[in-house]
C-alpha cells in the first residue's frame, strides 16, 4: 500500500500525515515516529485513551520499516474551533488538558495543543490527533502551554470578556490569538486576578523579553512534573468554572413566536411524517436553535447536524446533548450569510462548510422558520436560498411564514421606505422560484397560523 | 524525544512556566483549604455540571473495549 495521496491539511508535523484512500481516512507514520507509536501502543496508553473515549480510535492495517498506516474511526462531519460555542470550546479544552494530564502519568506529553486537534464527535468532544504524543523528558516544561494558552484559554477569554464572537478569531488565527493582542484586549481587572495576570500578561512579557533570542542563547528552563500538573490542574479548575452572563435572543425563542400550542405540535408531526416517508437517517436543520425540532423528530437517526447564528441557541443545545447523553445529535454555530470558509495553506488546511456539507450530503435539509430571515434580513432572493439548498441535500424541508406572518411584517417594517422593493416576498414567487431547483413532494399549511410547510425533492 | 520545532513553543512560555506553576501552586493549596473549611462547616454547594474531573476514571480505561465503536 502506497500513501502518496497527502491530505491537504497534514504537513504540519513530520511525524506522519493523513491520507484519503478510497474515500476513507488513513494516517500514514513515518518511521521518524516509530519509537514513540510502539511505546504507545505497547504501553496500552492508546487503548486505555480509546476505551475512556477521549482519543478517536484506530486499527493498524499496516505495519513495515518505512511506514505504519493506521486507519482511524471514521468522522462523518469534521467541525473546527470557530464553529463552536462557548460550552463546546470548554469541553475541547478540559478535554485537551486532561489528556496531558493522563499523558503525563503515564510518562508521554502532548507536543502540541492545537484546538484543531479536536472535534465534536458522536455527543463529546474527542482528540483526533493520534500522532500528537511524545516522551516525557524528566523536569522538562511543556512545550505546548504557549500554544494551549493561544488556541484555548485566550479564545475562551475573550468570549467571555469582549463577547462570544470573539470565538471566530479563531477563523483568521489558526495557530492560535497571537499573544499580545490577546493581552491588550482583555479588560484591566484581569491584571489583577494571579492566575490571569501569570497566564496571559507576563506570559505576553516574558514572550516579548525572549523573542529576539534568534540565536538561542537563553538557557534551558527546567520544571518538575509536580510543577507542570500544577499549571494542568490550574488551568482545568479556572476553565471548568467559566461561565457566561449574556442572554440569549433566541433563547426564549419559542415563548414569543406565533404558534398557537396546536400549530407547534402539528408542525412537529409533518416534519416527523416526512421523515418517517424519506426513511431519513440524516439530516441537517438550518437554523435549528437549540435542536427542539429535531429532538422531536420520533423517527431513529442516526445523525442530526444542528446549527444556528447564535452561540447562546448553539450552547443550549450542546448541554441538553450533555444533560441527556445523545450520541446523534451535532450542534454548531452557523451563519448562512458568512458561512466557514476554505482557509490555511493554499487555502485548503480547513475546509468550507459547503465542501464538508456536500461531502457528507445528508438525507434531508430542514429550514425551519428560516427563509424569512434569509429573505429579509439577509437580502438572498428567493432563486438563490433555492440553489443553495439545493446544493448539498435530495431534500428539503421548509417552512415558508407568508408576508400576513407577524414576524414577517415586523421584517418588513424594519425597511422603512424601502419595504416596497420586498413586495416580492410572497408565496407564489417563493414557489416558483424553488419549482427551478426542486420538485414538491407535499405541502400543508398549519391550522391557525400563517405558515405553511413544503417537503421538495432536488431536481 | 522529537527535536525539531514544528511549531514555536516560545522561548519565554518555557522560561515562565516555573512562575505559572509557583502561581498555580498557591492557588490550587488555598483552594484545597477553603473547600475543607467549607465542608467542615457544611457550606458547600453540590456542583451541578456537565463537564468532567480532571482524572481519567479506571472504570472508564477498563473493560468496555469496543463500546465507543460502532
Amino acid at each position: 500500500m502506497t500513501s502518496n495521496n497527502r491530505h491537504s491539511s497534514s504537513f504540519r508535523d513530520p511525524s506522519g500525515f493523513i491520507f484519503i484512500d478510497q474515500g476513507l481516512v488513513k494516517r500514514s507514520i513515518s518511521p521518524l515516529y516509530f519509537e514513540q507509536y510502539n511505546a504507545l501502543k505497547s504501553t496500552g496508553f492508546f487503548k486505555k485513551l480509546h476505551n475512556a473515549g477521549l482519543l478517536i480510535s484506530h486499527e493498524e492495517l499496516l505495519a513495515s520499516n518505512d511506514e505504519v498506516i493506521i486507519q482511524p474511526e471514521q468522522i462523518s462531519f469534521i467541525n473546527y474551533p470557530y464553529e463552536w460555542s462557548f460550552g463546546q470550546y470548554k469541553e475541547a479544552a478540559l478535554l485537551t488538558l486532561k489528556i496531558q494530564k493522563f499523558a503525563l502519568e503515564n510518562g508521554f506529553s502532548l507536543k502540541d495543543a492545537s484546538a484543531f486537534n479536536v472535534t465534536f464527535h458522536k455527543g463529546k468532544m474527542v482528540f483526533i490527533d493520534t500522532l500528537s504524543f511524545d516522551f516525557y523528558q524528566e523536569n522538562s516544561p511543556w512545550r505546548a502551554y504557549k500554544q494551549f494558552i493561544t488556541h484555548f484559554l485566550g479564545p475562551l477569554l475573550l468570549a467571555k470578556y469582549n463577547g462570544l464572537d470573539s470565538l471566530k478569531l479563531m477563523n483568521s488565527f489558526i495557530d492560535g490569538v497571537p499573544i499580545k493582542m490577546l493581552s491588550s484586549m482583555l479588560p484591566f481587572k484581569t491584571k489583577l486576578n494571579p492566575f490571569l495576570y501569570s497566564n496571559i500578561h507576563l506570559l505576553t512579557k516574558f514572550e516579548d523579553k525572549h523573542n529576539e533570542d534568534y540565536k538561542g542563547e537563553s538557557k534551558a528552563s527546567h520544571l518538575s512534573k509536580k510543577a507542570q500538573l500544577n499549571i494542568i490542574k490550574g488551568l482545568y479548575d479556572f476553565i471548568k468554572k467559566m461561565s457566561l452572563k449574556s442572554t440569549s435572543e433566541w433563547g426564549n425563542y419559542y415563548d414569543k413566536t406565533n404558534y398557537a400550542n396546536g400549530a407547534f405540535d402539528q408542525k412537529a408531526e409533518i416534519i416527523d411524517g416526512w421523515i418517517k416517508q424519506l426513511g431519513a437517517k440524516t439530516v441537517i436543520d438550518i437554523g435549528g436553535n437549540d435542536g427542539t425540532f429535531v429532538r422531536k423528530i420520533n423517527q431513529e437517526l442516526q445523525e442530526a447536524l444542528v446549527c444556528d447564528i447564535d452561540y447562546n441557541a448553539v450552547n443550549a443545545n450542546h448541554i441538553l446533548v450533555k444533560k441527556n447523553k445523545e450520541t446523534f445529535m451535532l450542534p454548531f454555530v452557523f451563519d448562512v450569510l458568512n458561512p466557514s470558509a476554505n482557509i490555511g495553506f493554499n487555502n485548503k488546511e480547513r475546509d468550507s462548510f459547503l465542501k464538508r456539507i456536500k461531502a457528507y450530503a445528508p438525507d434531508v435539509t430542514m429550514a425551519l422558520a428560516f427563509i424569512h430571515h434569509m429573505t429579509l434580513s439577509g437580502n438572498i432572493p428567493f432563486e438563490m436560498s433555492a440553489e443553495f439548498f439545493s446544493s448539498f441535500s435530495k431534500h428539503l424541508v421548509i417552512e415558508f411564514p407568508q408576508r400576513t406572518d407577524s414576524w414577517v411584517q415586523r421584517l418588513l417594517n424594519t425597511k422603512g421606505e424601502f419595504k416596497g422593493h420586498f413586495d416580492f416576498y410572497n408565496i407564489n414567487n417563493f414557489e416558483s422560484c424553488y419549482a427551478k431547483y426542486f420538485i414538491l413532494v407535499e405541502k400543508v399549511a398549519i391550522d391557525n397560523s400563517e405558515r405553511v410547510m413544503y417537503v421538495y425533492k432536488a431536481l | 524525544m522529537i527535536h525539531f520545532l514544528y511549531f514555536d513553543p516560545g522561548l519565554g512560555a518555557m522560561v515562565i512556566q516555573a512562575i505559572v506553576a509557583a502561581v498555580a501552586g498557591v492557588l490550587l493549596f488555598s483552594k484545597n483549604l477553603m473547600y475543607k473549611i467549607k465542608v467542615f462547616l457544611r457550606v458547600s454547594k453540590p456542583e451541578d455540571d456537565v463537564f468532567d474531573d480532571i482524572d481519567v476514571k479506571e472504570s472508564d480505561i477498563e473493560s468496555k473495549s469496543n463500546s465507543d465503536k460502532q
